[in-house]
Formats: structure tokens, sequence, C-alpha cells
């Protein structure tokens, strides 16, 4: 390899510290708060370096205690998390059959497929109203069920399109040897193209999840109560309230990233493969 | 023309076509009929006919024009910044250094945040009172007194793309940085032999290499970006004086907070009448380059 000339080495690491700054700083400082007391945080000049570590805003949130704070917090927590996997469930089960005949039957029907990634892009709030109305006839407002129903409008679209791209890739031959030898729709599709298609569907699942997990649009229209509210919703409104609790906001807003966090790191490479893939493809 | 082999494919197709038309088909065409109605979102009378008055009202409400154009101010600002950025952090993690996969690993970190969370961190940061930003400035003597960021009329909209920005230009460079890494090394070193100098290889060889997914990163961030409710709702609600109320918030407080479901519907279109416009250029862009 070259050698480098010094002026660029110094540039390139001054650039790479900005930008190694530019990227925890933000998230750093809401870890620190998150671990500060309420008083620390609201002394002029601000303290930086809490003055001893300080649990009280995650316990406040994590505890059950009867119409709490961290009642409503914790029920947020596992209703998040079920819409998140019943939205990609239901996405996933009805996808991948359809991504199939898509993939294997381009000139068939293909208006299925511009439809869905058409709507990908539309306004949530195109759909938001009629939907409003239809749950609230039926009182399902405010169920995590009719939620992730709702989250398929989303979820839906973005798993047809990259689920469909995948199958691309995987080649047709093999399934014609599983036709000689007998083998009909069900069996091609679950023993030939499935193992295939495995990593691939983790990755989209993956990606889903995140997606569901992020909702806030329709989770703050069609939920009220420790029933169905969800993550996202909690925290806005706890962030909105008049009261200066900025470490309680703070933990809540490092609770609900973890998850996706934690995906995000260990399953970067796949992840990114994903979301390129769908695109460059066409 | 039915064969046997059609029946199966329908078949298959069946449970997504039911869920898309249960949760999106049919939403999108009572959307429609809701639009041309002067239903009201608590009263369960049937609703009035009242033809293209909602439309009418919506083309000329001076509010709805801003709003329009807060979304395509956002859009326009947001996503070339994030466009710009990512690329330079692409090429960047591109060059070799010392704790490279690090920082690499790093990248993810923004485009993890749920992107609530970032605006609650952001409104923390901004905090005219005990937000970080106002005391690093003030220490480091760049203000003199502490500043409003997201109260104050015209620096609300800017702090809120600040803050878009940072999550999302972490997306495009990922999306980048994996084409760049693609790009195989032999075509730098010809071109270097060829005596190529450092801008003419990123012009003649990285940056068409990099353009079909820099090409898919724009799309991603563009359908997000024109329809942008939740930053901005969570950060300022729309305000002060609506100066960061976009397109989509807009819709929501007409439906929702002044419950004039009708007339919400008819902005809902009018909407999504632009945005398909929007996608049409696009498309016409793309076959032009291809011919």
């Amino acid at each position: 390899m070259l050698k480098r000339k010094p002026l660029y080495s110094t540039l390139l690491y001054l650039a790479v510290i900005c930008l190694v700054v530019y990227l925890i700083a933000p998230f750093l400082w809401l870890i620190i708060m998150s671990f500060s007391s309420a008083n620390d945080l609201t002394q002029k000049p601000l303290r930086w370096i809490p003055s001893k570590l300080d649990f009280s805003s995650y316990k406040d949130l994590l505890t059950m205690g009867i119409n709490s704070r961290g009642e409503l917090f914790v029920n947020a927590l596992r209703n998040s998390l079920t819409t998140a996997f019943i939205a990609v469930f239901v996405s996933l089960l009805v996808t991948i059959p359809a991504s199939w005949v898509l993939s294997r039957y381009p000139g068939k029907k293909s208006w299925v497929l511009t439809t869905a990634i058409f709507t990908f892009m539309l306004p949530p709030v195109a759909y938001a109203l009629p939907l409003y109305r239809m749950l609230t006839r039926m009182g399902w407002l405010d169920n995590s069920v009719s939620l992730a129903l709702v989250y398929c409008t989303i979820v839906l679209p973005f798993c047809v399109w990259l689920i469909k791209a995948n199958i691309d890739s995987i080649p047709y031959e093999l399934e014609e040897s599983a036709i000689i030898d007998g083998a009909g729709i069900t069996k091609r599709i679950l023993l030939v193209v499935m193992p295939l298609l495995l990593p691939a569907l983790g990755t989209v699942s993956l990606l889903a999840l995140i997606m569901a997990w992020d909702e806030y649009f329709y989770a703050l229209l069609f939920t009220s109560s420790k029933e169905a509210i969800t993550l996202p919703v909690v925290i806005a409104n706890l962030a909105s309230g008049r009261q200066s609790n900025y470490n309680l906001i703070a933990a809540g807003g490092v609770i609900a990233s973890t998850p996706p966090v934690l995906i995000g790191v260990l399953f970067q490479r796949a992840l990114i493969r994903g979301l390129v893939q769908g695109g460059v493809k066409e | 023309m039915v064969t046997k082999g059609t029946r199966w494919y329908s078949l298959l197709l069946a449970p997504m076509m039911l869920v898309m038309g249960a949760v999106i088909g049919w939403p999108l065409i009572q959307t429609f009929v809701l639009s041309f109605t002067d239903s009201q979102l608590m009263d369960a009378s049937q609703p009035t006919f009242v033809g293209f008055q909602n439309f009418i009202a919506g083309f000329k409400n001076q509010g709805f024009h801003d709003a329009l154009k807060v979304s395509a101010l956002f859009a326009l600002v947001v996503v070339s910044s994030e466009m710009v950025l990512g690329t330079g952090v692409a090429l960047l993690l591109n060059e070799p250094f010392r704790g490279r996969n690090v920082v690499r690993a790093l990248l993810i970190l923004p485009w993890a945040v749920p992107t609530t969370v970032n605006a609650i961190m952001w409104r923390l940061i901004y905090n005219p009172e005990y937000g970080a930003l106002n005391s690093l400035l003030f220490q480091l003597g760049f203000i003199e007194k502490y500043i409003s960021w997201l109260g104050s009329a015209d620096k609300a909209l800017g702090s809120v793309m600040f803050a878009d920005v940072w999550k999302n230009f972490s997306l495009v460079a990922m999306i980048a940085l994996a084409s760049l890494q693609s790009l195989p090394d032999s075509q730098i070193e010809a071109a270097k032999i060829d005596g190529a100098n450092a801008l003419q290889r990123f012009r003649y060889i990285t940056l068409p290499h990099l353009i079909p997914s820099l090409q898919v990163a724009l799309v991603l961030r563009i359908i997000e970006a024109v329809k942008v409710f939740d930053i901005i709702y969570v950060m300022t609600k729309g305000g002060p004086a609506n100066k960061t109320r976009s397109g989509s918030i807009f819709v929501y407080q007409e439906a929702f907070t002044n419950s004039r479901m009708g007339s919400g519907a008819a902005y809902a279109i009018i909407m999504v009448c632009l945005i398909m416009i929007l996608i049409a250029f696009y498309l016409r862009g793309i076959s032009r380059k291809e011919n």
C-alpha cells in the first residue's frame, strides 16, 4: 500500500472524530440523562456528569403498581411487542405465497405488485379517517389485534416488495427439476423455495418489526388506554407533559430504543443487504 | 381464460389481496366518498353530499397552502442534506483507517433509534431552560442568552429538520457504503495507472457505480419526507404559529381536532393527488434516462 501524506491522515482522522461525536453524542446524552437525578438536570449551568447514578427513573417506569406510571409503561411495552409481531406474522403469511406467484409468473396480475408499491408511497392520513370510523362502529378501537391489522397497510407492501425481489434471485431451474420429480405447487414452495428464502425472510421480518415498533400515527389515533396503547405514544405523552421529569422521559426513550438498536447492531450487514436488494434489482 | 393453473395462482394471491382490500383499498375509496360530504367526526347522522365544496374551500385555504409549503420545504432540505451528508460519510468510511469497523457499526445507531424517541431526545436537547444545546453554546461563549429553539417561529422548522437529518442520513450512508464496498479495487487501480487523479476517479468510476443505490435511498427518503407527521408532531405539534405544520398534520387537525371528516378527507385526497404527480414525474425521469 502507498504511504499516505501526513496532512491527508490528519484531515481523515479529524473528520472521523467529528463523525463519531455527531453519531453518538445525542444518544449518549439521552443515556446520561436517564441515569441522572431530576435535580441534576435542572441546574444552571447544566451538570454534564451526574452527581450520582440514579436508577429511580427506570425503577419508576418498570414497576407495576395499580394505576401507576409503571403499569402504563409496562403494558405499552407488551402492547408494542404484541402489535408488531401480529402485524409482521399476518403480513408474511399472506405475502409469501403471493410474492411467489408475482415472481414466477410476472405477466399475471403485475398490477398487484404495482398497487402494493404505490400504497407504500401514500400518506397514512389517506386511510386513517375511514379506518377510524370503521373501528369505532365495530367497537374495535383500543385493541392490539385491530391495530396490528391496520399496521399491515405499512408492513405488507414493504414485505411484498422485498420478498418478491428475493424469490427472483432463487433459480427457477431448481423448481423445474422438482416438477419433473412430480412436485405440486405446495411442495415447490415449501420444500424448494422456502429453505432458500429463510435467511432473507429473517431479514425482512426484522426490518418489518422495527418498522412496526416505530409506528406512531395510527397508534395515536386508535389507542387510548393500557389495553392497546403502544410505546411511542406513551413516550410522546410523557414528553408533552408540563412537569420536568427529564430523566424519566430519557429513560423511556432508552428502553424503547433498546430492541431496535440491539437488532441493528447484531444484524447490521443482513439488514442493509435486505434494504438495498429490493430497490437495485428493478 | 380460466385454466386449472390460473385458479391455483389466484388462490395463492387471494389472501394478500383480501388484506390489502380491507385495510388499503376500501378505506381509500371511503376517503374519496367522504371528501364529497360534510361528515363530522362525532355525528352519527347521515352526512349530506356537498359536491366539490370541500375541494374548492381547500384550494382557497391559505393555511393548507402554507402546510403544503412546509412539507415541500421539509422534504427538499432534509432529503438533500441527508443525501450529501450520507454520501460524504460513506466515502469517508470507505477509506482505510484505524477503528474503521467500529465506526461503521456505530453508523446504524441513528437509524435504529425510533422516530418518536429521536423526537423527544432532540426536544430535551433543545429545551429552552435546561437543554444541553443552550448550555453547551453558552458555556463555549457562542451565545449570550438561552434560545428557545422550538418555540421561536424562525428557528423551529430548522431545528426539527436538524433532528430528522441526524436520524436518517445514516440510512443513506449505509446504503451508499454497501455499494462502495461492492466496487472492485481493480477498477480504481487501473484508473490510477492510466493517470486519473482523485477527482476524475470519483467522477468517472465511483459516482456512476454509486448512482443506482443512491437512487434507491433517494426514493425511500422522499416517500417518507413528503408525508412527514410523527417527528414534527412530537416535537412541536405543528407550532409555533403553525410554522412547522406539515400537510399530514394539517389533515389530522382538520379531521380529528376540528372534527370535520369530510373536509379532512378532501385535503387528504388533494395530498394523494400531489404525491401521485410527484411519482409520475419520477417515473418519467427514469424512463427518459433509460431511452
